[in-house]
């Protein structure tokens, strides 16, 4: 059975005294009003909790929950109204290449090929040419995409291109990997590839990732917690941990049984 | 150039074409020139000359002003002016577009002024061509570039706008810091396709203001255009606007080459 703590329990570390030494995000009291002429409103409100190094967590919720706010906020995209969040202890005031992000669009840049695009951050850093080479050659091999790197993006399937998009986020080296709904856009086939593939990458590398999406099984398949979030205001709601061993199969009763449980928190049925 | 529309925006920018390469669009602009020669000839035999001359004798007389010497020269005159005014004017309104896009203060600032000055035509400012340089090259060029600057402040502007938000968070998740360097990797990229295109139309646009610009007496092809009209020498006239069509033509073939290298990227 699903184990669930309301609210940041005593393991995460976010009891608003300042982040844990282990922690490699802690969300602290975040909220976000939005306000431009007419009624403000209230996107977020007192969101906390933490995410540990190398640790997998998911964020769920209905739409209007408040769950791209918040990403953007990790991110450094969007600025909190309240609360802050620290990564590795140090507050985020903008985005940095510690963090690696990864949208559903994909974005990728289309006047570069996909070799350019996966180096694009890898050229404001001090990395020599013969290392930025070599880590592009990584990356590409990694996603598997070593014989598209001189295609530029209009050539690639959408599934390609979020490969792209998660190769180019990885090569600066980010300790944490952001992803907000990144397979949300490729049908059901691809995304069940790029969830393998992804906790391919995760395993492979140890990152820390932190991934938005509304789909309950996939959050689900990928992660040890999840967040699970609530509308009008945005907020969290409560946090599952997600004890079905991995590999994890989708006829696992435990795993049905967890589906079933963040399901019924979102309320939108078993 | 058969749609293509003088060089206005037509949104279609990489198809609009002469046809080269596509043999079958070739032909039937080939048919519809040559129907319209046809057709040209038959309305002339029941005209005066002064009224409209007929295609056989534009071409003499284009010969014979080409074999004087004085086409050559003309045309000689008018490119003297053409460049430096064309690339003066398409850098600066390319340079201040893409600056005012992008820059919230800059927008502001210039805003109203913006709107004071677009609505006046390059040919109100012949009197301040020729009080700040003369009855000369410099006087036409800068007739030329005022209109070839609001077509490209008016087009890279719109296409700096136009730039995603989305790719430019992606540029800031990835290391990218400060306006300059988010300009050049990111906004200037993203908005050349729209860019280019106002430069295509601009260098049209320049060329029809080879007139305006030679109508204080600097000598060029929109010179002899004047005063073969007010002699009416309608066949002058038509031969040296076929001068004008033949530039326009060169150059934005020309033109559309390098737009497709550039643009290799593009769907």
């Amino acid at each position: 059975m699903a184990g669930v703590n309301r609210g940041p329990g005593p393991e995460t570390g976010a009891d608003g005294s300042g982040a844990a030494a282990d922690a490699s995000v802690a969300v602290d009291g975040v909220g976000k009003t939005y306000d431009d002429g007419g009624s403000p409103v209230r996107a977020l409100d007192d969101a906390s909790f933490a995410v540990d190094e190398g640790e997998f967590v998911c964020l769920v919720g209905p739409s209007g929950c408040g769950k791209t706010t918040l990403f953007r906020i990790i991110a450094g995209l969007t600025e909190a109204t309240d609360g802050a969040v620290r990564v590795a202890g140090t507050p985020v005031t903008g985005p940095t290449t510690d963090m690696g992000v990864v949208f559903q669009e994909y974005h990728l840049f289309p006047w570069l090929t996909v070799e350019e695009n996966v180096g694009f951050g890898l050229e404001r850093t001090d990395r020599s040419e013969a290392e930025r080479e070599r880590r592009i050659d990584e990356m590409l091999d990694l996603v598997g995409l070593t014989e598209f790197r001189d295609s530029y993006p209009k050539s690639l399937s959408g599934g390609m291109k979020q490969r792209v998009a998660i190769a180019r986020s990885l090569a600066v080296d980010p300790e944490l990997l952001l992803m907000d709904e990144p397979f949300g856009a490729v049908d059901a086939q691809t995304r069940e590839m790029l969830q393998r593939e992804l906790l391919d990458v995760w395993g492979s590398t140890g990152k820390t990732v932190l991934f938005v999406t509304h789909d309950v099984t996939e959050a689900v398949t990928l992660a040890d917690r999840i967040v699970v979030m609530a509308a009008e205001p945005g907020r969290v709601d409560e946090i599952v941990d997600v004890d079905v061993s991995r590999p994890r199969e989708r006829g696992d009763p435990a795993f049905g049984e967890h589906v079933a449980r963040v399901r019924e928190l979102i309320g939108a049925g078993p | 150039m058969a749609t293509d529309t003088g060089g206005e925006f037509d949104g279609s920018g990489l198809r609009a074409d002469v046809g080269i390469g596509d043999p079958q669009r070739l032909l039937r602009g080939i048919a519809g020139l040559a129907g319209f020669v046809a057709l040209w000839h038959l309305v002339s035999l029941a005209q005066p000359a002064i009224v409209l001359p007929s295609p056989v004798a534009v071409a003499a007389e284009f010969r014979g002003q080409f074999a004087s010497g004085t086409m050559p020269a003309a045309l000689a005159s008018s490119v003297r002016h053409w460049v430096p005014g064309t690339i003066a004017g398409t850098g600066l309104g390319v340079a201040a577009g893409v600056a005012f896009a992008w820059s919230g203060l800059l927008d502001d600032v210039t805003a109203p002024l913006i709107r004071l000055l677009r609505p006046v035509p390059p040919l109100a400012l012949i009197g301040f061509a020729i009080a700040w340089f003369g009855l000369n090259h410099a006087g036409a060029a800068f007739i030329i570039a005022v209109g070839g600057f609001w077509i490209n402040f008016y087009a890279s502007y719109g296409a700096v706008e136009e730039v995603s938000d989305d790719l430019i968070d992606v540029g800031r998740t990835l290391g990218v810091r400060g306006d300059l360097d988010m300009v050049r990797s990111v906004v200037l990229p993203a908005s050349l396709p729209g860019i280019m295109t106002g430069i295509r139309t601009g260098l049209g646009r320049c060329w029809m203001l080879v007139i305006a610009a030679e109508i204080f007496s600097v000598p060029g092809v929109g010179r002899e255009i004047l005063r073969a009209s007010n002699n009416l020498r309608v066949d002058r006239a038509i031969a040296y606007i076929f001068v004008l069509s033949l530039m326009y033509l060169l150059v934005d073939v020309a033109f559309r080459a390098v737009q497709r290298r550039v643009l290799a990227w593009q769907a």
